[in-house]
């Protein structure tokens, strides 16, 4: 008993912080919460679901066995499969799964106040995120690291392989787009922030040619000559900002910069990876974590108190001017990526699986980096709730909601009910060194601000301009890595679709021949490009109209490989523990179709497609102006995009409901033991290295 | 201090594929001694160009 209570003391403690923490987020009756608060209810939930939860999965649910030799033992290439320290495999699949998305869902979120999106953050991970890049990675384990497609044609069938091929070729488009809409909308009118990510394309081919050429596989060197540059390129756009001649030339339209992204986003498909991916790749990476810790410690340092209020009136009437909808279900589809991210499983059955040295070590990599991952989310929501609430508002409503000047843009905010005077709105652009924030969608301007306001703090004793630094360094370093995965993406979009016309013509699936190559990537360059021309046009707000899209496309991806998982734990003979995915699995079903019956089903123009599609019809057919439509053309453009939109959403749905449907029937087959538990599994063979990834004599046998 | 400052970056060189070349050339010359084994270039490149031409898949 005393034992017990040893073991167990110090999580009773860990619990009791946390249920402290949490009860100051929801209870406090100050005016406003400390985010030291909402970090430490964070960690200690992060610990106890570490401890307890993934635990639970590891040694009942998953019974994984540090005596079964892993692919990379058995498959040992020295390339693909190679047993990897824990360590090093946790930082770069950390580095896999770790996007844009974390950082821009949880800002987009905070327009319902801090503490809806920041519970399914938390609540959401320990459940269900974490639980499924897990069990996803575990599974391609024991399968020689198959992917997502292989697995859910082997193990559910054929139909439900072919609808999840197809919703992860069009789920890419739909967030390359969004990414690339982040990118530009951060971009445009900013000749400090076009001048420096400019600068990062020759310092990438710089890094390239050093790379390969000069000093081959210098990785680190040339990353920290990298990163220099990027610091001077920054400090340079500043110049460029303040000199009025180089700043006009440097100041481009949206959709000049849209072109320049098109084109770009063609190019670094078609050219060899050496000149532009792969030295960006490096460049990102770093910047990525660098950054991340960067702003964990700031936090910490300045422990800055959270100015959104807990819940605004927009979680409950949907009336939202960041996006549509109410708390349920578009908090949790707008989240996405922190607390559920459907595109970790095309990671955790890909790469990761391949290099891993021991079977247990699914907890830590496949849970350990997505609890990360939840926290860089966490933080997000820390930097864009401590702004002024009547800022964040004015840079997030759709910029033809808050007019072109400072003074529209704060009676727009007075309208949605929160304030903010035309002064502060105008000195936080001079602060941050840009000619205006007003109408910034998309996120990463939001939380460049707050990140900047947390680090100028931290920095004071440098002097008191640095907040413009920081500011174009958040930008730069978000626009650098979705600018990596725009390239990354275009190119295995590239690749699906040699893939898929592949299975016609056998010819086009040689990624090698060149007229292949530049068919299909022209193919997946105009289907992202579309709707990013699209977003950046679109009168009712790009980022208003196509982010829950991303949202419900990234949680139908989700639900997919909770679906496989659902099934794999069935065929295991573990029926008993197969509510650890399919509770997730339900939760997110009953979430994503929810959101897609409104987007497509709703009367309320703002909420439903084709209710906007209906109503837009109606006012050109009476020569008037619908929504925030300035002219007659404005008005066509929302019917064409509601119309395309609202097909894409059919779409999203009848994947998701064929691949859920398909495996239901597997399920009571299986149940019913109408049908046979195949499973494709790699049979079982005894592994020689010890948990260190020695080689040892004697097998190990040891199962934990 | 110098202890961990020293593991840090044993970490950064591995978890960045500075030593991948030591590795190869461990691992080449345990396993086919009879082979010359590529130089520092040719190994980077090679491995450069086999990593992406299946690039994979990455989280937004």
């Amino acid at each position: 008993m005393g034992n017990r209570l040893g073991r167990y003391g110090v999580w009773v403690l860990v619990a009791a912080v946390g249920a402290v923490c949490w009860g100051m987020l929801a209870l406090s009756r100050g005016e406003t919460v400390n985010a030291g608060w909402l970090l430490f209810a964070a960690i200690a939930s992060y610990a106890i679901g570490y401890r307890f939860y993934a635990r639970f999965i590891q040694t009942r649910v998953l019974e994984t066995d540090d005596s079964r030799a892993t692919p990379a033992e058995r498959l040992n290439n020295g390339r693909d499969f190679e047993p990897m320290d824990r360590r090093v495999l946790f930082g770069h699949h950390f580095a896999a799964i770790a996007g844009a998305g974390p950082l821009v869902g949880p800002v987009l979120a905070a327009q319902m106040g801090f503490l809806p999106g920041t519970i399914w953050i938390i609540v959401g991970v320990i459940l269900a995120g974490a639980v499924q890049d897990m069990t996803t990675l575990f599974f391609s384990l024991r399968r020689d690291g198959k992917s997502l497609g292989q697995m859910a044609r082997e193990e559910i069938g054929p139909v439900g392989g072919a609808a999840a091929l197809i919703a992860v070729l069009s789920i890419m488009v739909i967030l390359l787009a969004v990414l690339a809409l982040v990118v530009v909308l951060a971009l445009a009118e900013s000749p400090w922030g076009a001048f420096s990510i400019a600068m990062t394309l020759p310092i990438a081919i710089l890094m390239g040619i050093y790379l390969r050429f000069i000093r081959p596989g210098r990785v680190l060197e040339v990353s920290a000559i990298g990163v220099a540059l990027l610091i001077l390129a920054i400090i340079g756009g500043g110049w460029i900002s303040e000199s009025s001649a180089y700043a006009d030339a440097w100041t481009f339209s949206a959709n000049q910069i849209t072109f320049a992204l098109i084109a770009y986003g063609f190019v670094a498909s078609v050219l060899p990876v050496w000149v532009l991916l792969a030295p960006r790749d490096y460049l990102s990476t770093f910047m990525k974590i660098g950054t991340i810790l960067l702003l964990a410690v700031g936090i910490a340092l300045t422990l800055p108190a959270m100015q959104m209020p807990r819940a605004t009136e927009f979680a409950f009437n949907g009336q939202g001017p960041v996006f549509a909808g109410s708390l349920f279900p578009f908090v949790f589809i707008t989240i996405a990526c922190g607390a559920l991210s459907g595109f970790h499983s095309l990671i955790a059955s890909g790469t990761t699986p391949k290099l891993i040295q021991k079977e247990s070590q699914v907890r830590i990599i496949g849970y350990g980096a997505m609890l990360m991952e939840s926290f860089v989310a966490v933080m997000a929501m820390i930097a864009a709730t401590t702004l002024d609430p009547g800022v964040y508002f004015a840079m997030n409503a759709p910029a033809t909601v808050l007019g072109d000047t400072v003074q529209s843009a704060s009676q727009a905010v007075n309208g949605f009910g929160f304030s903010v005077s035309p002064e502060t709105l105008q000195s936080t652009a001079n602060a941050v060194g840009e000619e205006s924030i007003v109408g910034r969608t998309g996120g990463a301007p939001t939380l460049a601000v707050g990140m900047s306001a947390i680090f100028a703090q931290v920095t004071t004793f440098l002097g008191a301009g640095l907040q413009a630094f920081w500011y174009h360094f958040a930008i730069m370093f978000e626009a650098l890595f979705i600018l990596t995965t725009v390239d990354a993406g275009t190119r295995v979009g590239r690749f699906m679709i040699q893939d898929l016309v592949g299975n016609v013509w056998r010819p086009f699936a040689r990624t090698s021949w060149l007229p292949a190559n530049l068919i299909a990537s022209a193919l997946i360059v105009a289907a992202w490009g579309y709707f990013l021309y699209a977003g950046v046009n679109d009168p009712q707000g790009g980022i208003y109209t196509l982010f829950p899209l991303f949202g419900i496309a990234n949680q139908l991806l989700a639900a997919v490989a909770l679906t496989v998982g659902t099934t794999i734990l069935i065929k295991m003979g573990k029926l008993r523990y197969a509510w650890v995915t399919a509770l997730p699995l339900a939760w997110d079903a009953a979430v994503t179709l929810t959101a897609s019956w409104q987007k497509i089903f709703s009367a309320d123009p703002l909420l439903g497609f084709f209710a906007q599609r209906s109503a837009a019809i109606e006012a050109a057919r009476n020569g008037d102006l619908y929504g925030n439509a300035e002219n007659a053309a404005d008005v066509q453009q929302i019917i064409t995009n509601s119309t395309v939109d609202g097909i894409l959403s059919i779409l999203f749905a009848t994947m998701i409901i064929i691949v859920i449907l398909d495996a239901a029937r597997v399920w009571f087959g299986l149940i019913r033991g109408t049908k046979e538990p195949e499973m494709s599994e790699a049979p079982w063979e005894e592994s020689n290295l010890d948990s260190e990834g020695r080689e040892v004599a004697e097998p190990v046998g040891a199962r934990s | 201090m110098t202890n961990s400052l020293r593991a840090i970056w044993e970490y950064l060189k591995e978890i960045s594929g500075e030593n991948a070349y030591d590795r190869y050339l461990a691992l080449h010359t345990a396993t086919h001694p009879d082979k010359p084994p590529m130089n520092r270039g040719e190994f980077y490149r090679h491995r450069q160009d086999e990593k992406y031409s299946n690039p994979g898949s990455r989280c937004p």
